[in-house]
């Protein structure tokens, strides 16, 4: 690769999108660790990336939850200092591991962290905790919704179907136009597929048709 | 981390999760009675492989919210990972993400509107295509096609309505009203709503108000003078809890479609009957809520025999396709769901509090919780006497 090819960390404009370092300018960031070298060399290089950084200690019975990142120093107890249930965090999660003092399985696991950040630091660990916690945890709030939404559909699925019944007898429509038709008035008014056929469905049941009979 | 070879008489602790004060405690604690019952049971039969259940209880307090903490607390704290309980959808979905997140398993003994299949869920109350169906074609046959809803405002009654809608539309019925109270509806907030019917005049009345507010809804029923062999109130909920808070005089001759009801015939529900009333007094009935709260315990203890290990992968396995003789009769998980295959049973509340069955199905009719094959399960779920 020649040097020209090597662009400068934070510069990536022309692929039309922010760089990773970039996105994380104007983050909030938790810092829950001792007042130490360590901590001064964490707070530094997030403030680097121009994130904007809060230290908390003593550790608080409730970890505050409105960051976007938190780092948070091991502790056998985590799990339960943490402001959310399991299944539904609100930031994404470092948990800061020691460097020598051993640590159980069972509650880092309970935790639920998005990435691990072992001591001592050092810039390169403190990024790659931080791009893979963002992307893990990213990642699994865009699967929860789409579960969602999927479960949505799944529901008015029936309801597709069924205006899709009462276009197909009373219009004389084949399947796939029926299917088209309600597609296009979607597009039109700017609402769900599902609500069209919703509309459909109740206004020719107010007038008593039965797709069924 | 235990030695799997090594021989333990530790207990094994389960997780039990259900409102035993709040105005869901009504059903909720007789779901208690039913788990509580079952496990003395078991552990008096020498425990699952010589070990000895031992249930760590919370009281949520019908707030959904709390079940999610506690859940947490249950299999963080207390490191158990299987936990039996939730009457209410709001409170399955406060679980939910618990038990799938950390891979725990939650037993939900209650019936519910179907569109869900966790693997961190086994589901042992019936899905609509085991009840709504059935009672739909019966009070079509009997009573008249035009339905008036009546429901408490949250996930379960609307979504139930949904299909009950689709169900009566597709057979040719139609809804002429629908009304939703809240959860902590008094007897006042039903007046204006069977004023309302009074002068619709549907032909049935279906209901899908819960926990105390059911009681209001069919004193307020009464006190109006509505006759129930004119038009009964139907519902998939009041069970014989229900009735005996309301008076037995306020809920005789209204119909209710449930798996399970204390009047059914039968050798295995006359043992349970009995142990429950000697358990709890004689003036207790149970219910379809104790039932499945009961049978799915026994289920469990099954499967755990098996596994010997509350590990969820592989307990989940082996609970797939256990069948177990249930009080309301063979009942098994469909592997496909995690659905228990159930009886479809019509009942009429009669003077003793007590349900008389007026239509059951053949057999444990499928479950079938996102209505894949509901057309014909309408003919299916059908009728013997």
């Amino acid at each position: 690769m020649s040097e020209a090819m090597r662009r400068p960390v934070g510069s990536r404009e022309t692929f039309g999108r922010k760089s990773m370092v970039q996105e994380l300018a104007d983050l909030t960031a938790i810092v829950l660790a001792p007042v130490d070298d360590q901590t001064t060399l964490l707070l530094r290089e997030l403030q680097r990336y121009r994130m904007r950084v809060q230290q908390v200690w003593p550790m608080p019975t409730s970890v505050p939850g409105d960051a976007d990142v938190v780092f948070c120093e091991y502790c056998p107890d985590l799990a339960r200092r943490l402001p959310w249930i399991p299944g539904d965090a609100r930031s994404a999660l470092v948990v800061i591991v020691p460097a020598a003092e051993p640590i159980q399985a069972e509650p880092l696991s309970h935790a639920t962290p998005n990435a691990v950040l072992p001591r001592p630091f050092t810039p390169n660990a403190v990024l790659s905790s931080l791009v893979l916690a963002r992307s893990q945890f990213g990642y699994e709030r865009r699967l929860r919704s789409k579960i969602e939404k999927l479960d949505e559909n799944l529901r008015s699925m029936r309801t597709v179907e069924r205006a899709k019944a009462i276009l197909m007898a009373t219009r004389q429509m084949p399947e796939t136009e029926a299917y088209g038709f309600i597609r296009r008035q979607a597009m039109d008014r700017r609402v769900s597929a599902s609500a069209v056929a919703a509309a459909i469905v109740d206004s020719f049941e107010l007038l008593g048709y039965d797709p069924q009979h | 981390m235990s030695n799997s070879l090594q021989r333990t008489t530790a207990p094994w602790r389960i997780g039990v999760l259900f409102s035993r004060t709040g105005f869901m405690s009504v059903i909720e604690e007789t779901q208690y009675r039913g788990t509580l019952l079952a496990i003395e049971e078991i552990n008096a039969a020498g425990g699952v492989c010589g070990r000895e259940l031992v249930p760590m209880s919370y009281d949520p307090g019908s707030d959904s919210v709390a079940y999610g903490h506690y859940a947490k607390r249950l299999m963080i704290e207390d490191e158990v990972s299987t936990i039996f309980g939730c009457y209410t959808s709001s409170s399955r979905k406060a679980v939910l993400p618990v038990v799938e997140r950390l891979n725990g398993l939650l037993w939900y003994p209650t019936l519910y509107e179907g569109f869900e299949a966790s693997p961190n869920v086994i589901y042992t109350g019936a899905s609509p295509n085991q009840n709504s169906l059935a009672l739909c074609r019966y009070l079509m046959d009997n009573y008249g096609s035009r339905f008036y809803f009546v429901g408490s405002d949250y996930i379960y009654p609307r979504e139930s309505n949904r299909v009950m809608r689709e169900v009566l539309k597709a057979n040719g019925g139609s809804v002429v009203g629908e009304r939703y109270v809240s959860v902590h509806a008094r007897w006042q907030d039903f007046l204006p709503i069977v004023q309302d019917i009074r002068r619709i005049r549907p032909d049935v009345i279906f209901s899908t108000v819960v926990g105390e507010a059911t009681i209001f809804l069919y004193q307020a029923y009464a006190n109006v003078g509505l006759d129930p062999r004119k038009m009964p109130i139907a519902s998939l909920t009041t069970t014989e809890a229900e009735i005996s808070a309301m008076g037995f005089d306020v809920g005789e001759g209204h119909i209710t479609a449930a798996s399970y009801f204390q009047g059914i015939e039968g050798e295995a529900n006359e043992c349970f009957v009995n142990r429950f009333k000697t358990r709890f007094g004689g003036d207790v009935s149970t219910n379809m809520c104790v039932e499945a709260s009961y049978f799915q315990l026994h289920l469990f203890a099954k499967a755990l025999e098996q596994a010997n290990t509350l590990d969820t992968e592989i307990l989940r396995a082996m609970v797939l396709g256990t069948t177990f003789d249930a009080p309301q009769g063979a009942v098994t998980i469909n592997p496909n769901t995690g659905h228990a295959d159930l009886w479809t049973r019509i009942g009429r509340a009669n003077r003793e509090g007590q349900f008389d069955v007026i239509n059951q199905s053949r057999e444990a009719v499928h479950a079938d919780p996102f209505l894949i094959g509901y057309g014909r399960a309408t003919t299916q779920a059908g009728n013997t006497q």
